[in-house]
């Protein structure tokens, strides 16, 4: 007894079981497949994304070479934080989704492995073989290797050289219609007023991390205190928001303007209606025309075309007027799809307002240059439309560069119809997306960090801004680039295009913007110029804005479909990073379904409640979907999020809901030569 | 509860929720810097590894009367920490000067208690062995060890940040404390010398970091006597490092469970300031 009890005092006093414990609690960790650190110097560079559209600077942090962290860069005129997408690069280097060698579409469908030299000698081949009846769509629109894209074309006889839809295209159009030679530039550092129409401008809308950098500077923190007599500060400017999804930039925006999706141009020109009885008036030799279409939008009409409430619409207005830097921004919800129409009418409100080059305004920057001899503008390349030439034009060779048409055109089903009709096709890609899983040829490039390349002036930007993004790290797959790539295969087909390779050209480009060093902006540099032209020549086009800013056409029963986009979910060229599945919150997914939104009144309309499956169907497509009550949500709209229903990529992107572009078909906007899909209509049944 | 540990440093966040978009900027950057593994299937929230959530709040109204905020939660860092005292083998505890309550996974053997007792759900329990596709091992950092399965996680603050801080301090010879005249503890470390990865990346400046007891810190300056700052269920008396500020009233009553004819209460009305 003795025994026992002091064996259980002893146990209890003693060390050895909790020892025991601990040590068995460290030793089963220790497991040979769970990865150690890997420890070294830590090194940084500077870099420029080229995965995210938004134009991120970003300095990566290296730790015995190997690149493991993307850090912001505050001393950037496009910097100061990182968006979702940009901070996950490193890490997309590993992607599963990555080609990692040439490949050739076999005999049986499948793909055979083969060397560069082999893969040029195919390209060369089938370049030469299709000559002048080769395209070419680029999905990068601010570097250089579109010269490369372009010269090439031309030097085989082609003018097909396309970009994937874009807010981009959508200004560039709009400016030459006006008969202005310029790139629309925001300059939201200096506004004090900023009306967004469509554009969302802290997620998806331009130059994202700038934006998100300038809202943080003009909107102190709320600190107010009664005990001190501490008021709370004003905002030093406004940021207003209309649309038809309370998304990131509604959600802090003051006020939100709910509005029918597609519906941003009408009321454009509503403003501008207000604006003309105000007094307003702009020296342009059609004013009169612009005038009396304006003169329709009355208030009430306005407030029936796009469902805004009038009261709110007017105190924005006088919001503008009274603003010594008003600034309206006019874009589409996600990204794509508006026409240059509403861009015309914002830029008719804009110059109403009196802010065309004016600080805090719509600035008119000179076009993006070009260094290399024969290559079109990048203005040229816009007017081409995409989306209608794809479904009808037969080339006998397609070659895509960093471009996802068949997931990010709208009726992907119809574009990949289209594709399988053209002969050959060739996708430069660093991932392998849908497009690329249809290609013959797929030629794996690197990303950003692994080449060397450059950005200039994003769409959104408030000045011309020229970087250069230096190789950081060499790449473990074997990738080139696609600029170096066809110079190559140029010159074995005899061709000139004088320069050798992808960084010649950057050099010639940088000594065209100031004389300014390779090894300097590789360095992190951004050049920036501030030279504006002026409105000489001004047009309004009261003619193309009474044709092409109409309501969306809509069956009784059908809802108005708002797509929306955030950067988390990636771009149709990455689809979604794998450590971004987590940012999706519960209900956005429930297992492999998606879900959309509505606001309870729009589904008590339709008989609906919150879990409910339900059918959206566009007449052609129809998708699937779990229906989430939002209240953040236009009436008679439902609301569906981008990036989901990947059928290629890799795991982290596959088998997650529908691409609601399934849902869209392009429509030719009148007098602009541009499609448009922002003003889509689908009927919405319970499955 | 055992007696609340007092620090001259007190590491703390404000987070402006009118400035938060909700874009997940900040998760994305926290799983990278804390070697997070990332998970094919994210959809189920209950077998996910999350330091740092962004919950998406509703003031509850209809539209068009509909706002919505986003409050990003990270470990609430509590002085008096739930957490910490049901841990039976004292793998997670506040003890340092800073008042960062310290996730010793190796010690921790899986039993869950601390996520039970933590009322933010700020704790994690790993399902999974982390994997990452292949190769993506090598972007791993290697300031954070890697976790097995069975153990318990949680946001640290990016402790290493805070080691890192003091290693460059001691490099060049400086006091990492030095005692002022009052006969605290103030840390040499500036201002901009330790921030947490989610601060660092996020471009709305909506999480501020620094130290709660130092008036020239600008987290100080937000949090101190400001009435539109409140912590959450502050009335739990748990005295987090967590401060979320908001101009919204609706947004700071879903802070605690008010009832519908209670006062919206600030922290310094509930508890004693005693940092």
């Amino acid at each position: 007894m003795k025994f026992v009890a002091g064996a259980s005092a002893g146990i209890m006093a003693t060390p050895v079981p909790w020892k025991l414990l601990d040590d068995v609690s460290i030793w089963t960790q220790n497991w040979s497949w769970i990865p150690r650190n890997q420890y070294g110097e830590s090194t940084y560079a500077h870099a420029v994304s080229k995965m995210d559209p938004s134009g991120v600077p970003m300095r990566i942090r290296l730790v015995d070479g190997r690149p493991v962290r993307v850090l912001p860069v505050e001393d950037h005129p496009l910097g100061g934080g990182l968006t979702a997408l940009s901070v996950a690069e490193v890490q997309m280097l590993y992607s599963p989704g990555r080609v990692k060698r040439p490949l050739l579409r076999a005999a049986d469908g499948g793909f055979t492995e083969l060397d560069w030299p082999a893969a040029a000698k195919i390209l060369q081949e089938k370049l030469t073989e299709a000559g002048k009846n080769t395209a070419f769509i680029s999905g990068d629109e601010s570097s250089s290797t579109n010269e490369v894209l372009s010269a090439f074309a031309k030097g085989i006889g082609s003018d097909q050289v396309f970009f994937m839809p874009s807010e981009g295209q959508c200004a560039s159009v709009a400016a030459r219609l006006m008969g202005l030679e310029a790139q629309f530039g925001y300059d939201l550092e200096k506004s004090d007023y900023v009306l967004a129409i469509g554009a969302n401008l802290l997620e998806s809308w331009g130059t994202v991390v700038r934006n998100r950098r300038i809202f943080k500077e003009s909107h102190p923190h709320p600190v107010r205190s009664a005990a001190k007599g501490i008021k709370e500060a004003a905002p030093m400017a406004v940021l207003a928001y209309a649309g038809s999804v309370q998304n990131n930039t509604a959600a802090v925006a003051r006020p939100w303007l709910p509005i029918y999706p597609g519906s941003e141009g009408l009321l454009a020109l509503g403003i501008a209606n207000m604006l003309i009885a105000k007094g307003r008036v702009v020296d342009a030799a059609d004013f009169d025309a612009f005038k009396a279409l304006a003169a329709k939008f009355t208030p009430e009409e306005v407030a029936r075309l796009t469902g805004v409430d009038p009261k709110k619409l007017e105190a924005v207005v006088e919001g503008l007027l009274k603003a010594k830097a008003p600034l309206v921004v006019v874009g589409s919800e996600f990204g794509q799809g508006a026409g240059a129409a509403p861009l015309m009418a914002a830029f008719a409100v804009n110059a109403l307002l009196g802010n065309i080059n004016r600080p805090g305004g719509l600035v008119l920057m000179p076009p993006a240059q070009t260094a290399m001899p024969k290559a079109e503008a990048r203005s040229g390349m816009y007017a081409k439309d995409l989306a209608s030439w794809i479904g009808t034009a037969k080339p006998a060779l397609l070659v895509l560069h960093e471009a996802n048409p068949v997931y990010a055109l709208p009726d992907p089903e119809s574009v990949a119809a289209a594709l399988k009709n053209i002969p050959f096709k060739v996708s430069f890609s660093t991932f392998m997306d849908e497009s690329a899983a249809l290609c013959d040829l797929v030629l794996p490039i690197g990303m950003g960090i692994e080449r060397t390349d450059d950005m200039e002036s994003p769409y959104g930007c408030g000045g011309s801004v020229y970087c250069v993004t230096p190789a950081v790290v060499e790449a473990e797959q074997d990738v080139r680039s696609t600029a170096n790539a066809l110079l190559f295969v140029a010159r074995k087909m005899g061709m000139d295009l004088g320069f050798e390779t992808l960084m010649d050209l950057i050099k010639a480009k940088a000594q065209q913007y100031g004389k300014a060093k390779f090894d300097v902006l590789a360095s992190g540099k951004a050049l920036v110029d501030d030279r504006t032209v002026g409105p000489r020549g001004l047009k309004l086009r009261a003619d193309i804005l009474g044709k092409a800013l109409q309501p969306a056409a809509k069956a009784k029963d059908a809802l108005c479909l708002a797509p929306y986009a955030k950067l988390s979910m990636g771009t149709a060229k990455t689809g979604i990073p794998p450590y971004n599945n987590k940012t999706l919150r519960a209900g956005d997914l429930d297992g492999t379904a998606m879900t959309v939104l509505m606001n309870a009144a729009t589904a008590s309309k339709k008989g609906m409640a919150n879990g409910d499956r339900l059918l959206l169907d566009s007449g052609r497509r129809r998708i699937a979907a779990k229906l989430r009550v939002y209240e953040g949500v236009m009436n008679d709209t439902v609301a569906v999020c981008l990036g989901f229903g990947h059928t290629a990529l890799d795991e982290f992107s596959q088998n997650k809901g529908a691409n609601v572009m399934e849902l869209m078909t392009a429509a030719a906007e009148p007098g602009t030569g541009l499609s448009v899909w922002t003003g889509t209509a689908v009927a919405v049944s319970k499955a | 509860m055992s007696a609340k540990k007092e620090f001259s440093v007190k590491w703390g966040m404000a987070i402006d929720l009118d400035k938060c978009t909700g874009c997940g900027a900040c998760m994305v950057a926290c799983q990278a810097e804390n070697n997070l593994a990332p998970q094919a299937d994210a959809s189920n929230k209950r077998r996910v590894m999350n330091w740092l959530v962004v919950y998406e709040l509703s003031n509850g109204k209809a539209f068009p009367d509909h706002e919505v905020a986003y409050l990003p939660r990270p470990c609430q860092q509590c002085a008096e920490q739930p957490c910490a005292t049901v841990c039976p083998v004292v793998a997670t505890e506040r003890n340092e000067e800073g008042g960062i309550v310290s996730q010793v996974t190796p010690r921790c053997i899986g039993c869950r208690y601390c996520m039970a007792a933590c009322p933010y759900h700020a704790r994690y329990f790993n399902w999974f062995d982390p994997i990452w596709p292949k190769g993506m091992e090598k972007a791993l950092t290697p300031d954070v060890s890697m976790r097995p399965r069975g153990v318990v996680e949680k946001c640290t603050f990016c402790h290493h940040r805070f080691m890192q801080a003091k290693d460059v301090l001691r490099t060049k010879g400086i006091d990492v404390y030095t005692r002022a005249v009052d006969g605290k503890h103030h840390c040499a470390i500036p201002e901009n010398g330790y921030v947490t990865s989610c601060a660092e990346a996020c471009p709305n400046g909506a999480i501020v970091f620094g130290d709660l007891n130092n008036p020239a810190h600008k987290v100080y300056q937000l949090v101190t006597g400001n009435d539109n700052a409140f912590r959450l269920l502050e009335r739990l008396g748990t005295d987090t490092a967590v401060y979320y500020i908001s101009s919204r009233e609706w947004v700071r009553r879903l802070g605690d469970n008010y009832l519908p004819d209670e006062e919206t209460q600030k922290p310094q009305q509930i508890l004693p300031k005693k940092h």
